[in-house]
């Protein structure tokens, strides 16, 4: 017992030391954000502000459409998100439960997608959403992101996982597929569609490379391209208002996250299919 | 008529043929049993019932109609498997209403069928529970509740009960007869418990390697074994196989022999095969300590505790034979001599491994008159 406890106390420790880790630069770029910038200079280990002020927050909404630019990439990540989920949701479906010709290659090719570099489909993206007269548009960038073979891994992996048997079950009751997913595949499947979600809403609400090749005026930037705006060297770097803007940045999947939390967590315990 | 008839039946997965040139029928309303080693086909039988497996080959027909492409919902089946297969987001309720609310019957009258159903499988005050609130023996009554209150003509279970300890067996096995007496569905039961198949069945239909071994009653499987997978299958020990020489009414194990009655005798002479083997179940030898004409010399290898009898293993010129004796007062290494009751051996075919057939007029002394046909395929 005497052990167990000293064992668990060190890996509380460890914990603790790793949550500081990832923790910290957060709490910085909060305090950094109220801090006026000579402070930032002349204070760089105050993570408590010492004058703190709401000029950084004023200058950036004098500066910049933050509304606009938030809802932008709000539209961004959710489309792209729910649009992703969807489709892997029934991909995942037709893989697991349908069989057909050539599924085994059709998967081996989806699959092999996950392999390629973004730096490669890139250019050739480019310049379809370029014909399609999509540049500067918001709609341009979640265009190409509307389907996601990551996802469809996932949620069949998950999907695979279910009994046949329900299915079986359902089939000799004369259930059609759409209610056999609606009623049975999808309450089972909740939890890694819920993650898989998530880790999609943040990906895509974090995209740079992709949005700043698209998007040229400001009125449509999404928030990390603002965020760039600050610490560019011709604007001159103003790490104050690049902080605020990355708290902006931050607020929303992290209300998302607390919301979802509970439910994440409460999906996890009550599915338990066996 | 609520009959389903298998036509040449085949199944093949790859290079494997699993279900072989299968002809039977199961007639409206009985009790059939599939049953055998796992392996043998028999899930693959149920499942090409319920349609969840396509039929490669051959007619399958319900109801009078040819089902081969006919959709699993279109089948009026239903099914309970072998792990209850119970949604396990829904509560018990949920599980047991979701099919007929899908299909749009009536509230009242599905209210009135739950309400059955929970009564009779004692399923009261579980309503709201989930499937993994429950113990194995309620998961299984709530599978079984949610394909009784369907009402559909044909009722296939998939080692239901396989799961359960021997005593929930016992109670579950009730329920189902329960069930069967109520509605009268045609059931089609698969186990690889022999038990559960003489205790349940109608009729069992024996399958080893994808092919139909026997069909018939509980009793006749039993004292009228078709073959010699079937007298081995069926009884626990299995029935004592042994290569004997015949000769003109005398069967000779090694360098001893024993005279069989007038009517064997007439009845094996006039078959006109002497390679032959000899078949006698454990409980139908009798073992006697001292010298007897009817039986042949052995040495007790081991005695081994079945519980209500003792097992008594013994070796006559080198073939193994399993009696059943109430005393248990034999040792290593004792003479003893094995006498076969008449009225219950049997001769197989050497080379076919087909049971021979049985002479008329065998006295049977527990009054049951056997079938004397040679079944294998009906």
């Amino acid at each position: 017992m005497k052990i167990n406890r000293r064992v668990e106390n060190v890996w509380h420790l460890i914990f603790i030391i790793t949550i500081l880790i990832m923790i910290l630069p957060v709490i910085y770029a909060i305090g950094m954000s109220f801090k006026p910038l000579h402070d930032a200079y002349n204070n760089v280990l105050n993570i408590i502000p010492i004058h703190a002020t709401l000029e950084n927050y004023i200058t950036l909404f004098d500066t910049l459409p933050i509304f606009r630019i938030t809802w932008n990439t709000f539209i961004v990540a959710t489309v792209a998100t729910i649009f992703k989920l969807i489709t892997a949701f029934l991909a995942a479906y037709a893989f697991v439960y349908f069989s057909f010709k050539g599924k085994e290659i059709l998967y081996f090719l989806l699959i092999g997608t996950i392999f390629i570099p973004f730096t490669v489909t890139m250019i050739p993206n480019y310049l379809i959403i370029s014909n399609l007269g999509m540049l500067d548009n918001v709609w341009g960038v979640i265009l190409p992101q509307l389907a996601d073979a990551v996802g469809i891994f996932l949620i069949r992996q998950s999907m695979k996982n279910i009994p046949l048997s329900l299915i079986e079950v359902a089939r000799l009751d004369n259930m059609s597929h759409g209610r056999i997913m609606k009623d049975i595949v999808l309450p089972l499947v909740r939890p890694a569609i819920t993650s898989v979600g998530i880790w999609f809403f943040i990906s895509t609400w974090n995209e740079f490379v992709w949005p700043v090749l698209i998007l040229k005026t400001t009125e449509n930037f999404t928030l990390p391209l603002a965020l760039q705006m600050f610490i560019s060297s011709e604007g001159g770097t103003n790490f104050t208002v690049a902080m605020a803007v990355s708290v902006i940045t931050m607020i929303i999947p992290l209300i998302l996250y607390l919301s979802f939390q509970k439910y994440i967590i409460g999906t996890f315990t009550s599915s338990g299919i066996k | 008529m609520k009959e389903i008839k298998f036509e040449n039946v085949r199944k093949v997965y790859g290079d494997t043929e699993v279900v072989k040139d299968l002809n039977f029928t199961v007639r409206e309303g009985e009790r059939l049993i599939l049953l055998g080693p796992s392996g043998c086909g028999k899930s693959t039988i149920l499942r090409m019932i319920a349609g969840l497996e396509e039929i490669t080959s051959g007619n399958l027909y319900m109801n009078g109609q040819r089902v081969n492409d006919t959709p699993s919902g279109k089948r009026n089946v239903s099914m309970v498997f072998q792990n209850y297969a119970l949604y396990p987001h829904m509560t018990v309720k949920q599980n047991i209403m979701y099919a007929l609310k899908v299909k749009k019957i009536e509230k009242k009258e599905i209210e009135r069928r739950f309400d059955f159903v929970l009564e009779m499988l004692q399923l009261r005050g579980y309503e709201n529970r989930l499937p993994k609130q429950l113990s194995g023996g309620q998961r299984q009554r709530v599978a079984l509740a949610r394909a009784t209150v369907n009402r559909s003509d044909f009722f296939l279970l998939d080692e239901p009960l396989s799961n359960l300890d021997a005593q929930l067996r016992v109670s579950a096995r009730k329920e189902l007869m329960k069930i069967h007496e109520m509605f009268g569905q045609t059931i089609v039961y698969v186990t690889h418990d022999q038990i559960e198949a003489t205790t349940f069945a109608d009729r069992i239909v024996l399958m080893y390697n994808g092919e139909l071994q026997m069909i018939d009653t509980p009793d006749n499987v039993y004292h009228r074994p078709a073959n010699v997978f079937t007298a081995k299958f069926i009884g626990s020990p299995p029935t004592n196989i042994l290569n004997i020489e015949y000769d003109h009414g005398a069967v000779r194990i090694g360098s001893q022999s024993f005279l069989l009655n007038e009517i064997w005798k007439d009845y094996v002479n006039q078959t006109g095969t002497n390679k032959l083997l000899f078949g006698i179940r454990p409980e139908h030898i009798e073992l006697s300590p001292v010298s007897a004409q009817k039986g042949v010399r052995g040495q007790v290898k081991y005695i081994e505790n079945q519980g209500n009898n003792y097992g008594v293993y013994i070796n006559v010129e080198g073939q193994e034979i399993i009696a059943m004796s109430e005393s248990k007062n034999w040792t290593d290494g004792q003479d003893v001599y094995v006498c076969p009751v008449m009225e219950k051996i049997h001769f197989f075919d050497k080379d076919t491994e087909r049971n021979i057939g049985y002479p008329q007029g065998l006295e049977m002394k527990d009054g049951i008159t056997y079938s004397n046909e040679r079944k294998v395929n009906v």
